[in-house]
């Protein structure tokens, strides 16, 4: 197996979901923590599987390349980003509003600064790309 | 955009799934574009052309879409 960074950053996850859940059995943190951690570890171990398939089988690792370098597949991707974004703007100001008519102003203030950070990431990413092309 | 992929394609004889892995992209994208529902990058556009040994225009039907 080749150098591969994908391989340890599983390895990265599956240690520190590991440490995370032995944290909590040992009594030092509350079930948030442990849950995280077992959490970490399964996706940890099912990519490290993953990429241990991708090196061992080499009709699975075409299939894969292919699927990654595929230029239909990034346009369709950076499209359901966008549509993604899209959305998420339309819902979150619906849920503004209605949450402000009900009176939960916390929620709907939160919502609104994610909101808000939206509009900004989108704001510095085409800036960014104005630059760059 | 139109184009005559299906056509010459089938003219030489080629699987779908062959000329997928011959452009190094997937069978869905061969489908995508022989029916007219994605239009290819330059690149492939390119890559496509020089395979069939012809040029662009002669494989893509460029119509004005406004």
């Amino acid at each position: 197996m080749k150098q591969d960074k994908r391989v340890y950053i599983s390895i990265f996850w599956i240690v520190l979901g590991a440490v995370l859940a032995i944290w909590q059995f040992a009594g030092n943190t509350d079930e948030y923590w442990s849950g995280l951690g077992i959490a970490l570890l399964v996706v940890g171990v099912l990519q490290l599987a993953r990429r241990i398939k991708y090196h061992r089988n080499a009709q699975y690792r075409e299939n894969i390349d292919t699927q990654n370098n595929d230029e239909r597949n990034r346009f369709l991707s950076a499209r359901a980003w966008a549509w993604a974004g899209y959305l998420y703007m339309l819902v979150g100001c619906i849920a503004i509003i209605v949450l402000q008519i009900a009176g939960l102003r916390e929620i709907s203030q939160t919502i609104s600064f994610t909101v808000c950070a939206l509009l900004i990431f989108y704001w510095v990413s085409y800036m960014f790309l104005h630059r760059k092309y | 955009m139109k184009n005559r992929i299906e056509e010459i394609r089938k003219g030489k004889g080629i699987k779908q799934d062959e000329f997928a892995k011959l452009m190094g992209v997937s069978r869905q994208t061969i489908s995508s574009l022989e029916t007219g529902k994605y239009n290819p990058s330059i690149f492939l556009a390119y890559k496509i052309a020089k395979y069939f040994e012809m040029t662009i225009e002669e494989v893509f039907i460029f119509e004005d879409e406004i």
